[in-house]
């Protein structure tokens, strides 16, 4: 209850829930990627590593976004959060760029504190 | 002299008894894959060890444009870092290898490098008193190919950088760790200079194999990934190597034709200029960047805030 109420509080207050860094859990060879969302940039890492950086906006529930991978190519994408918002994972819209749409439909980031 | 026996006696239970009881740590893989990395055992005559051309100071890569291995035998492409190897998919310019065990171990047999038989080099360990008990210590087993090569590589696996000041600006998100010049380079690395359409990723690679243009059939005779594969699109195709470290790695490309980072710069702002006559490039590099000469030294001074904390001295030489 307290989860969707916040929900629909953040969904229309306009607060931008993304800002922070995000981070996925130890992947099986040990890898772990995050993302440093700001207001309207972002920087993406994997191992401490930084590898993208790009500029996004963000309406309601619909994350889109241009990186300096993929040619310049725009990706669209539904965020959907859980664990009351300390958690998300993004389900594609648009993206025709493919080796970006398949790693992002399986990543799941968690907010760190 | 007998009053100081009790204090004898004392002190050899204080200090003797206890030293006895420290148990020593077992030797971990990767422990075993450095002295192995570092040690001469592995040629044909003792001479060279995967170091002499993996060369620690310059990010475990060589300053010759292609390497000597054993009897000054000279190998044919340049020797690449074997640093940030941990996420790579394909080793070796041509992409021979698919997993850093295998990766590991073809330097020892290769006839231009250390020239040793496999079961040569097992046989030199198995009677090494010492590398046997370090095995059974890392592997529970005696040396084996498998085991040879899971140590070289897990050591190989711990030469990760990630504190470079490109790092600290993008990952620690301090803007000062690196200058403006540094900040327009990676626009223009980004986006003018069209790099990362093949650079691209943690480590400055998107593992593909692509035709830069160092392929004519005449005096650059090596056709890279066509050779493994046997398909004539793989004519002139090498691996995209790592840029991390980059600076302190010369000389480049898989020939170690250019010297500098300067030249590599101008042969993609402008690669018909250098090579003319080369076969298959890659459409990407089909028209000249056009790459004013300020541009060309941000991407520069870019390229030179890859290079890790720990190998700032060698960077200041360069």
């Amino acid at each position: 209850m307290l989860y969707s109420a916040l929900m629909i509080f953040y969904a229309f207050a306009g607060e931008n829930q993304l800002i922070g860094r995000w981070e996925s859990k130890p992947s099986e060879k040990g890898n772990v990627t995050g993302v440093v969302f700001k207001d309207s940039t972002f920087e993406g890492y994997v191992n401490k590593k930084p590898f993208v950086s790009g500029v996004y906006k963000m309406e309601k529930d619909t994350f889109s976004f241009v990186d300096n991978g993929c040619e310049g190519k725009r990706g669209v994408y539904k965020i959907i959060f859980f664990s009351e918002l300390d958690s998300l994972r993004f389900e594609p819209i648009l993206d025709s760029c493919d080796g970006r749409r398949a790693g992002m439909s399986r990543l799941v980031l968690g907010r760190k504190k | 002299m007998r009053r100081y026996i009790p204090i004898i006696f004392v002190l050899v239970i204080v200090i003797v008894v206890p030293v006895s009881f420290i148990k020593k740590e077992k030797t971990s893989k990767e422990e075993l894959g450095k002295l192995l990395f570092f040690d001469p055992i592995l040629s044909q005559d003792h001479t060279i060890s995967c170091a002499s051309c993996h060369k620690p100071e310059y990010a475990f890569a060589d300053t010759s444009a292609v390497s000597k291995g054993v009897t000054r035998k000279k190998g044919s492409r340049n020797t690449p870092s074997a640093m940030n190897v941990s996420l790579l998919s394909s080793f070796f310019w041509d992409g021979r290898a698919a997993d850093l065990e295998q990766q590991s171990l073809a330097p020892i047999e290769n006839v231009s490098e250390m020239n040793l038989p496999l079961q040569q080099a097992l046989y030199r360990l198995k009677n090494n008193k010492n590398y046997y008990r370090l095995f059974q210590e890392a592997f529970a087993d005696e040396p084996t190919a498998k085991n040879l090569a899971a140590a070289i590589a897990a050591f190989e696996r711990t030469l990760e950088t990630s504190d470079s000041p490109f790092d600290n600006w993008k990952f620690s998100d301090d803007p000062n760790a690196v200058t403006d010049g540094v900040k327009r380079g990676f626009a223009l690395f980004s986006g003018k200079g069209k790099c990362t359409s093949c650079h691209f990723g943690s480590n400055f690679t998107n593992n593909e194999f692509r035709n830069i243009g160092l392929f004519n059939a005449r005096n650059l005779k090596d056709s890279g990934r066509s050779l493994i594969s046997g398909k004539n699109e793989d004519v002139g195709r090498f691996k995209t190597p790592g840029l991390r470290n980059v600076a302190i790695t010369a000389p480049y490309m898989h020939n170690g034709i250019f010297k500098t980072l300067k030249q590599v710069i101008d042969f993609y702002n402008d690669p018909g200029k250098v090579v003319p006559n080369a076969i298959n490039r890659d459409s990407l590099l089909a028209k000249p960047l056009g790459l004013t000469t300020q541009e060309k030294k941000d991407i520069e001074v870019f390229l030179h805030s890859l290079t890790d904390k720990r190998f700032h001295e060698v960077s200041k030489r360069k």
